[in-house]
């Protein structure tokens, strides 16, 4: 019956052709150089009703928002200035084109002038540099206030066109200005955490904080073939396995973020479809740097020492993903990844020695504090029994991923496994995370060499150079770095066969919604 | 029905007689079969979690990477589980944890539920009136939700889950034990007692409390069977409990999320549990007709 009605003149069968030639002449426009957008092609219909399972969100300020769900519902309902595809190239989005000055300090971007944001008033370049003006005020302290420090001003030289000066070079602004955060925000709004005053794809309907939030199709976005859906209900679960049983069931239709484990229990359900993704995400056990006991580095090598790679790639990933080198500089990043660095491998009695000459002959005991989402836990318990071996007693604390993260107790505990998502350049890791001043530094690491090596990879134009200090990078990280990365693993989900077009971005918050359609039929 | 009273002379006269009667209990419980059966169990999973450590053929997070995920086997009786932890060792190992902390909060309960219980229904008046009224808002709220409520403001520990079996459970002895000592309070050998210059200790131990053994060895029963659910459902919750620890609860609720691939990893712990507490209530039952056959009907 539901069928029948959706799909029974054949009439609709002509605009379904359409609407595949139009999704894939935006394919390509996607993957492609920046380009014009599109002209406006037939007006369709919009159907269908897509029901995500979600982790609660509790940001919905764009400047504030950090998780992958809180990003998902951002991106749907607000747009980039510019967007990052599944291949980690730079599309347009809401600037169409732009041009870099010679020393790479100066941008100029054009923007699309038929966008309009949900209450009808025209985008304008005012609107973006406010939001940018925003997200880099000391006042409003987004944590993006560090990434776009290097700004020196923004203009609106023209109704349509924004100029960004910086003070030094940065080989990476485009993608710093699709930073997640950046999401453009109506000039002037009073109220970014209830307004949800954007351009995007969709607009809101209604929000329930910890039960649902509902959008609907934006009937005048300036992409007159977008979106295809004409609602999309975000569904907050606490528990991934209701999750999943509830896709299971059919009250949901998409998963996404789940656990290997959740992963094999439907990848061969029929009527869903898996979805995977090789990322850059990883999990990172480290030691506070600048206290005992972390303060002495051979803790950290002997823990290392004591890890069995293979076997948590085993156990934990099952086979989904790839294994780490105790640096944030994975794979994914081919042309950086340091090929010829080797996978450590397990020396119990070399742990013990090292426990031993730090002055632990006996062993230590060890808290180890790790949110209950994802790989963690087992991986928690996995650690604890190969480390039990080499004299290392780890008691294992799971908190709620809000209270681990909200409460700030991973940028406090001395032992903690911390899940790093996606980022399409590697230079967010050694900002936000291991500088001497970093923002998330959590494992208060200081290392005068390494700040000049990262400075020096995020500034220079010489491609070269960055090749040749990443490695450099990595060798001095996997040397004496205070972190430990096992793994680099995929992200996992699945989707109901009643829907097509999703493609699961590295950062699974960055993937597009505006591109899903019932599936034809 | 043979009652407790009754003595018999089996022969064994030197042996003390709390022996012999606790014997001939068990001979009486047994003399039934279905809580001769629920006994039967009881004694097997303490005598389990008594002597787990030398029986439990691995470690409770000894992990065997090359066995994970295997169907139960010579090797692995009941299987292993998704990161290769034998679930035979874990479900008896658990046994500890769980009867441990069912046990110990039974007895804590029951100790502090008789005393405040002979105290506020011997005494009366104004301290009767403030513990009852204490008790009755504690009783008011269901058992997990106070809980839960108790175990997010204070530590999460397994010494936590202990405290809250304690807090919950004395109240409801506490109710049971004044019922009986009003009961018995007027009645002529008390008043005797009491003229005849006992002290009030005296009365409450000698003459009251034997009167209250027989309800209150019930109530332990029952008591001990709902701990036990209420240790592995906080586990199963994932409070009070952190992994790797083989609390049942917890094992169901980590096995949960394989379940289709990996069943026994959840069967196994889900059946001790069943089985514990079916096992306890078919024994509580038993000593509830023994003790009080006037109300079985």
């Amino acid at each position: 019956m539901f069928e029948k009605i959706l799909f029974k003149p054949k009439v609709r069968n002509i605009h379904f052709l359409i609407l595949i030639i139009a999704f894939g002449v935006l394919l390509q426009a996607c993957t492609g150089e920046p380009s014009t957008t599109q002209e406006p092609t037939a007006e369709q219909e919009r159907q269908g009703v897509l029901r995500i399972a979600l982790q609660p969100i509790v940001q919905t300020d764009p400047a504030f928002i950090s998780s992958d769900p809180e990003v998902l519902i951002g991106s749907s309902v607000y747009d980039y200035l510019v967007d990052i595809t599944p291949q980690n190239t730079i599309a347009p989005r809401l600037a169409h084109d732009w041009t870099v000055s010679e020393d790479g300090k100066s941008y100029v971007f054009s923007l699309i002038e038929n966008a309009t944001f949900h209450d009808g008033t025209l985008l304008t370049a005012n609107d973006v540099v406010w939001t940018f003006d925003r997200l880099r005020d000391p006042q409003v302290d987004s944590p993006t206030k560090d990434l776009y420090s290097n700004i020196e001003s923004i203009a609106a030289s023209d109704q349509f066109e924004v100029t960004f000066t910086l003070k030094e070079s940065n080989p990476f602004f485009l993608y710093d200005l699709s930073d997640n955060h950046a999401l453009i925000v109506k000039a002037n709004t009073s109220d970014p955490i209830s307004d949800f005053m954007g351009t995007g794809p969709f607009k809101l309907v209604s929000y329930n904080p910890e039960d649902r939030l509902i959008v609907e199709a934006n009937g005048d976005y300036f992409l007159r073939d977008r979106p295809n859906l004409e609602r999309i209900e975000f569904i907050f679960f606490n528990d991934q396995t209701a999750q999943v049983e509830a896709l299971r069931g059919g009250q949901v239709d998409l998963v996404l973020l789940i656990s290997t484990d959740l992963y094999n229990t439907i990848k061969d359900e029929p009527g869903l479809v898996p979805l995977e993704s090789a990322t850059n995400s990883f999990d990172l056990i480290r030691l506070r740097a600048d206290r005992s006991p972390g303060e002495d580095p051979r803790l950290m090598q002997a823990l290392r020492l004591a890890t069995d790679r293979q076997a948590i790639f085993d156990l934990v990933l099952q086979g989904f993903g790839a294994m780490g080198k105790d640096t944030p500089i994975g794979p994914m990043y081919s042309q950086y990844f340091n090929e010829d660095l080797q996978i450590p491998q397990r020396d119990v009695v070399a742990a013990k020695q090292l426990l031993a000459d730090a002055g632990y002959p006996d062993g230590i005991r060890l808290e180890m504090h790790t949110p209950d989402t994802g790989n963690r836990p087992n991986l928690a318990v996995v650690l604890k029994d190969q480390w039990a071996d080499a004299g290392i007693d780890v008691t294992v604390i799971i908190e709620p991923e809000s209270v681990y993260y909200g409460d700030d107790v991973w940028l406090d505990v001395d032992l903690g496994i911390t899940g790093w998502g996606s980022r399409p350049y590697p230079q967010f890791y050694l900002d936000t995370m291991l500088v001497c001043d970093a923002i998330w530094n959590e494992s208060h690491f200081c290392d005068q060499e390494f700040d000049q090596l990262a400075n020096t990879a995020g500034r220079t134009l010489n491609e070269d150079q960055r090749v040749e200090t990443y490695n450099q990078i990595q060798e001095l990280l996997a040397e004496r770095g205070p972190t430990l990365i096992p793994y680099f693993f995929s992200q996992l989900g699945a989707i109901s066969d009643k829907f097509s077009g999703f493609q699961l971005k590295p950062f699974p918050g960055r993937s597009d919604l505006a591109a899903v359609q019932l599936a034809n039929q | 029905m043979n009652s407790i009273s009754k003595s018999s002379n089996n022969g064994l006269g030197v042996v003390p007689s709390w022996w012999r009667r606790l014997l001939q209990f068990f001979q009486q419980l047994f003399s039934r079969p279905v809580s001769g059966f629920g006994t039967a169990i009881t004694l097997v999973f303490l005598i389990v979690a008594l002597i787990s450590p030398l029986i439990a053929p691995y470690g409770a997070n000894e992990i065997i990477v090359a066995d994970a995920r295997q169907p139960p086997s010579n090797e692995h009786w009941f299987g292993t589980d998704n990161l290769g932890r034998d679930v035979y060792s874990r479900v008896l190992l658990g046994s500890r944890e769980v009867l441990v902390l069912a046990g110990f909060g039974t007895l804590f309960a029951v100790l502090f539920g008789t005393l405040f219980g002979l105290m506020t229904g011997y005494q009366g008046g104004w301290f009767d009136e403030i513990t009852m009224r204490i008790f009755d808002s504690l009783l008011a709220i269901p058992a997990l939700l106070l809980a839960l409520l108790l175990l997010g403001t204070i530590a999460n520990s397994k010494y936590s889950v202990l405290l809250v079996i304690v807090v919950i459970y004395t109240p409801i002895v506490a109710r049971v034990v004044r019922s009986v000592v009003l009961a018995v309070k007027p009645q002529g050998f008390i008043e005797t007692a009491r003229l005849g210059g006992e002290s009030r200790t005296r009365i409450l131990l000698r003459e009251i409390l034997p009167s209250v053994i027989p309800t209150l060895s019930v109530e332990s029963a029952l008591r001990f069977s709902y701990a036990i659910f209420l240790v592995a459902s906080l586990g199963f919750l994932g409070v009070g409990v952190q992994p790797p620890s083989p609390n049942w609860g917890l094992m169901v609720k980590e096995a949960r999320a394989y379940v289709t691939l990996i069943p026994w990893a959840l069967f196994f712990p889900a059946a001790a549990i069943s089985l514990v507490v079916i096992g306890v209530n078919l024994m509580a039952d038993g000593v509830k007709r023994l003790m009080s056959p006037d109300q079985i009907d």
